[in-house]
């Protein structure tokens, strides 16, 4: 999914009407609303590189309001210019003006598509702001076109990192520290992030340990280090690096923010609520950023102060949406679901294909659920088991949905697309997405754990796609982790998230995802057969054996005891439950939303129905 | 009546004003000709005249039991005899209502007041011996309808409900001649075509063929095939008239019998019968019923892809467990929900097979039940599939219908839950059935309670009770 995201960034000059809303300082038909089609790069009048020649010379000379003057005339004239486009670009940036800044960029690189730099920065600012598959493209392209540059391999390693696909990221860093010829600190630090994402923690350690002694200043570097340590459980020596790292930087925010995570950890809850303070006392007014926030009301809901809790998560969610840009895209959500309710019916599934079996192959098995069901914990559980491996949160379903109707060479998007199965050229179009899905794998290196034959796939919400991956693995085992509703609803309001068209910044828009997914999952399981098995959290919590039994019993593997020590699985979770799942099961998460409830109170009658569906109560706080 | 009722027309602007009774004659019009929807926009216009007319209140009423909408019908019926209490007829009707909705008291107290009020009406006695029946107050039952068949000797509802209490009390001789009356009455008019050929008396018919007609719902079908070789002993030259369900299944366990399903592509033949109308033939009594069991088998081919199937998608060591919870509206009150085997649903060490066809195989979006489900109600084409995956599970949980027939017919062990007042094959009180030795039924302790009934049986299974299969 690529969605757009309008930056509401407020312009500190006075608004001008005819100023085109990105905030670039143009006027909008020269900007946003511009019509590349009439104005083609060449169409530049030859009196005008002066003038941006001047701009060059005024900004380095530190006059950013003449440079900015004379870029917004030159682009008057000649909206396509190139070279004022780049230079107010880097105005805006430095400015801090993200959506102006991501407008012009973007203008450049529809512009001059060769323009190596161009899609450099827009692929960085694109990771940024968390829309990882539209980053890859443009990462990816810089490779194309630069593969000898190790900027674009070290961009594009980023991405793929952040989009669960580290092993690929290893790849690319390797070929950037390949191509620099040196070994750079920063790659290096990169490199050791990217390590830690895979769990290899002792390789990643030694090349933090390298990187800081080749450049002990650098600032990103000892944050990716400390938080290696605290995932790694490595408490006291998380701690030296944050001391270090505060000695250098004492006002650096984020160094605060670690040592708070870091106390919390420790259950030095107190402590870790004085650091934030630190933070909030510095920043005056401007109090704590949208992560502070969720930490602090993190901390809060330990100590048992709810109400305080809920009002920094309150506090995180509206910076998420109101510096940040973010908001539900509630329109697209539904237009899909909508769209795959009509394809996905049981007519049309009592003759569509599904792919063959491949038995030697490894087998699947997806863990489904929403953001915050417990679909980690499952993970963890399960692959504790010899003949299980863990896959993570494999981006690859994903990909399909994307990528199905340029290999059917169809005009539709998904899942119309899959009419291409009809075609004699495509009829065996699912065996080949199982090939597509089965080398991702592979390549992944979901399979290295010796002995396995299965792995997990939990990548939320990709129920989704239940419809389109029961066609591909007829019969792989389908996991739905259900928890109480209002507890999913409040757990994912206060966490960081972007799953799910970005509904994670209200809780009202969680919860109407929330029930567009369920009654999406309803709708495949009446339309077809599906290897189906619903598992409640609660249910884990309460009979851990039980549950296990029957999970490993669905999936066709005996009974193992090591799936009960699941939090000895010395594997690290990537995802924001690795904490979590490090700690043998507790009951502190089951029912939370009780001392909540109050807040939910917005959210409770929509979501009633469903609650009362799957078997659940709305209780108070016993 | 003089009063006129103000009409509404589809141009909101025009007023038409009648008569209430020519009103009511229109609506009873429209009912006739299947126009409910019109007759009942009709008379709810007439209530809005006319609010305690007893007439347009009791048709409306009428109109609304035709529609299904059992609640609303008995509230107008209520309204019209607030009205006029000694209406006979309206109070035989809320009886029949009353006993629809399970609500057997009241049901009972207007049907009681009906027949004292006009102790010749026929169609009062008869319902009353419905409600009884389902009280299973057998002896007042069969005394209304005897009493009701006095008064009106040639109303065939009267005869099917005298047919079904003997034989419910297993008095096969009688209850089975009564139970010819069967194709007489009105709902069953369609159930067979019009046939130019003499009925079939049970002699031998050695020369032209007899034609079967599987009559009836596909559950009696499959329980009378077991007389085909009886019936071939006497006429060898057979034919069978059946639906594309059960055709490929019948056909593959009685391959020398020629099937059709198309009434159409029908031979020609010198007599016919439906299959209904063999134990009757065949003079069955309890002790006489033909039981070899099995005489219907899967389809070894289709059996074993099945197996291999189930083997991939279901929990192994687990027992197989099929479910069946709703079947067609008739007869009633022996469909219940999937969220009601809830009990069974929370049982370790078994698994859920759906075999439920039709809208109410729905409901498996939403079970969230402890036991994995696996619902096949897509993939069945027809009933060898059924067969097929019947062949391999433990067992089989089913309301009374065709896959309980199915199974006991397979001779795999099939535990059927019956209402209080089950349908006759079903007899009285007992576990076991004689139609099918693999058969355990457990029945409603009182009128509704479906309850007990999940109860006894997630019981049963976590006892591990054996599930022999012949």
């Amino acid at each position: 999914m690529s969605v757009p995201i309008p930056m509401v960034r407020p312009n500190d000059r006075p608004r001008d009407p005819d100023r085109c809303a990105c905030g670039s300082g143009l006027r909008h038909a020269r900007c946003c609303g511009l019509d590349l089609d009439e104005w083609p790069p060449a169409a530049q009048a030859e009196h005008l590189p002066p003038l941006v020649e001047r701009a060059i010379q005024a900004l380095r000379a530190g006059g950013g309001e003449a440079a900015e003057t004379l870029c917004v005339a030159v682009l008057e004239l000649a909206p396509t210019s190139l070279d004022a486009l780049r230079l107010l670009y880097q105005i805006r940036k430095t400015g801090g003006l993200r959506q102006a800044s991501e407008a012009l960029i973007r203008r450049v690189v529809a512009l001059a598509p060769n323009d190596v730099g161009a899609a450099l920065e827009l692929g960085l600012l694109l990771m940024d702001t968390g829309r990882l598959a539209e980053a890859e493209i443009h990462a990816r392209n810089s490779v194309r076109l630069a593969p000898d540059i190790a900027q674009a391999h070290n961009l594009l390693a980023m991405v793929l990192t952040e989009a669960h696909k580290p092993q690929f990221g290893e790849h690319h860093y390797r070929m950037a520290l390949r191509l620099s010829g040196t070994r750079d600190p920063i790659l290096l630090a990169n490199l050791a992030w990217n390590l830690k994402n895979q769990g290899r923690m002792a390789e990643a350690r030694q090349l933090y340990e390298e990187s800081a002694a080749l450049s002990p200043d650098v600032p990103q570097t000892l944050l990716g280090w400390a938080r290696l340590e605290e995932a790694d459980r490595n408490f006291e020596a998380a701690a030296r690096v944050l001391d270090r790292a505060e000695t250098r930087f004492p006002s650096d925010a984020r160094f605060k923010l670690t040592r708070a995570v870091l106390l919390g950890r420790q259950h030095r809850y107190e402590e870790a609520l004085a650091v934030l303070a630190t933070i909030a006392s510095r920043n005056g007014e401007s109090g704590l950023a949208a992560h502070e926030l969720l930490e602090k009301g993190a901390l809060l809901d330990r100590i048992g102060r709810p109400d305080e809790a809920f009002a920094a998560f309150e506090a995180g969610k509206r910076q998420g949406r109101e510096i940040g840009g973010n908001r539900y895209y509630a329109q697209e959500a539904e237009l899909l679901i909508g769209r795959l309710k009509a394809f996905f019916t049981a007519g049309r599934l009592s003759i569509l294909p599904r792919a063959r079996v491949l038995a030697e192959a490894p087998q699947p098995i997806f863990i489904l659920g929403f953001p915050r069901s417990g679909t980690t914990l499952v993970e963890q559980i399960l692959s504790a088991h010899p003949r299980i491996a863990a896959g993570d949160e494999l981006p690859i379903i994903g990909e399909i949905t994307a990528t199905l109707p340029r290999l059917f060479e169809s005009p539709l998007s998904y899942p119309d697309a899959l009419a291409e199965l009809w075609m004699a050229d495509h009829a065996d179009g699912l065996d080949e997405l199982r090939d597509y899905y089965l080398r991702k794998v592979r390549q992944l290196g979901v399979m290295q754990k010796v002995g396995a034959s299965r792995f997990t796939d939990k990548m939320p919400l990709n129920e989704t796609h239940l419809g389109l991956i029961a066609l591909l693995f007829p019969e792989a085992p389908l996991i739905h982790v259900i928890r109480h509703p209002l507890d999913v609803v409040l757990s994912t309001f206060s966490h960081d998230l972007t799953h799910g068209f970005f509904c994670a910044y209200e809780l009202e828009t969680v919860a109407r995802h929330y029930l567009l997914v369920m009654d999406l999952v309803e709708h495949y399981r009446r339309e077809m057969t599906l290897r189906y098995l619903p598992v409640r959290y609660e249910t884990i919590i309460d009979d851990q054996e039980a549950s296990v039994r029957r999970m490993l019993a669905f999936i066709g593997e005996s009974f193992d005891q090591n799936c009960l020590n699941f939090h000895e699985n010395h594997r690290y979770a990537r995802t924001a439950s690795y904490a979590q799942v490090a700690e043998k099961l507790y009951d502190r998460s089951r029912f939370r939303y009780r001392r909540y409830l109050r807040h939910l109170e917005p959210v409770v009658p929509m979501l009633r129905p469903i609650i009362e569906r799957l078997g659940y109560t709305v209780d108070e706080v016993p | 009546m003089s009063e006129p009722a103000r009409l509404r027309s589809s141009a909101p602007a025009v007023e038409v004003k009648l008569p209430l009774t020519q009103v009511l004659k229109i609506a009873q019009e429209y009912v006739n000709s299947g126009r409910i929807q019109d007759a009942q926009e009709l008379l709810r216009a007439a209530i809005r005249a006319a609010p305690r007319d007893p007439e347009a209140l009791h048709q409306a009423g009428i109109v609304a039991f035709q529609k299904g909408e059992l609640e609303h019908a008995a509230e107008l019926i209520e309204l019209a005899i607030a009205v006029r209490p000694d209406a006979s007829l309206y109070l035989r009707n809320i009886c029949s209502i009353y006993e629809r909705l399970g609500r057997y008291d009241e049901a009972v107290a207007a049907g009681a007041r009906a027949v004292q009020l006009d102790p010749l009406d026929s169609n009062a006695m008869h319902n009353l011996s419905v409600v009884h029946q389902r009280l299973l107050r057998l002896d007042e039952a069969l005394g209304y309808a005897r009493r009701a068949i006095t008064l009106d000797p040639a109303s065939a509802s009267p005869h099917l409900a005298l047919a079904e209490l003997l034989l419910l009390r297993g008095e096969m001789a009688e209850g089975l001649a009564e139970y010819e009356w069967r194709f007489r009455v009105p709902e069953a008019r369609r159930h067979l075509p019009d046939i130019d050929r003499p009925q079939w008396d049970g002699a031998p018919l050695p020369e032209g063929s007899l034609l079967l007609i599987a009559d009836q719902g596909f559950g009696d079908v499959l329980q009378f095939l077991r007389y085909l070789p009886w019936v071939a002993e006497r006429c060898p030259r057979l034919v069978l008239a059946c639906g594309p369900e059960l055709r490929r299944l019948v056909e593959h366990n009685y391959p020398d019998l020629p099937v059709f399903d198309r009434w159409d592509a029908r031979p020609s033949f010198a007599a016919f019968c439906p299959l209904s109308g063999l134990p009757r033939l065949h003079a069955t009594r309890l002790a006489t019923i033909p039981a070899k069991i099995p005489y219907i088998a899967a389809e070894p081919i289709k059996a074993s892809a099945w197996s291999a199937r189930l083997q991939t998608m279901l929990p192994h060591g687990y027992r197989r467990v099929g479910i069946v919870w709703s079947g067609r509206e008739h007869p009633p009150n022996r469909s219940i929900s999937l969220a009601s085997l809830a009990p069974i649903a929370a049982l370790e060490d078994i698994c859920l097979v759906s075999l439920q066809m039709a809208r109410a195989q729905d409901e498996v979006a939403g079970y969230f039940g402890c036991a994995p489900l696996l619902a096949l109600g897509h993939e069945i084409a027809d009933f060898t599939d059924t067969a097929a995956i019947l062949a391999n599970l433990d067992l089989v949980v089913t309301i009374d219908t065709a896959v309980a027939h199915l199974a006991g017919a397979m001779g795999k062990p099939a535990w059927i839950m019956l209402p209080y007042s089950p349908d006759w094959r079903w007899l009285l009180e007992r576990e076991d059935s004689p139609w099918y030795p693999t058969a355990r039924l457990f029945r409603q302790p009182a009128p509704g309670q479906w309850e007990p009934v999940v109860a006894c049986i997630a019981t049963a299974l976590s006892a591990g009770q054996a599930m022999r299969a012949t």
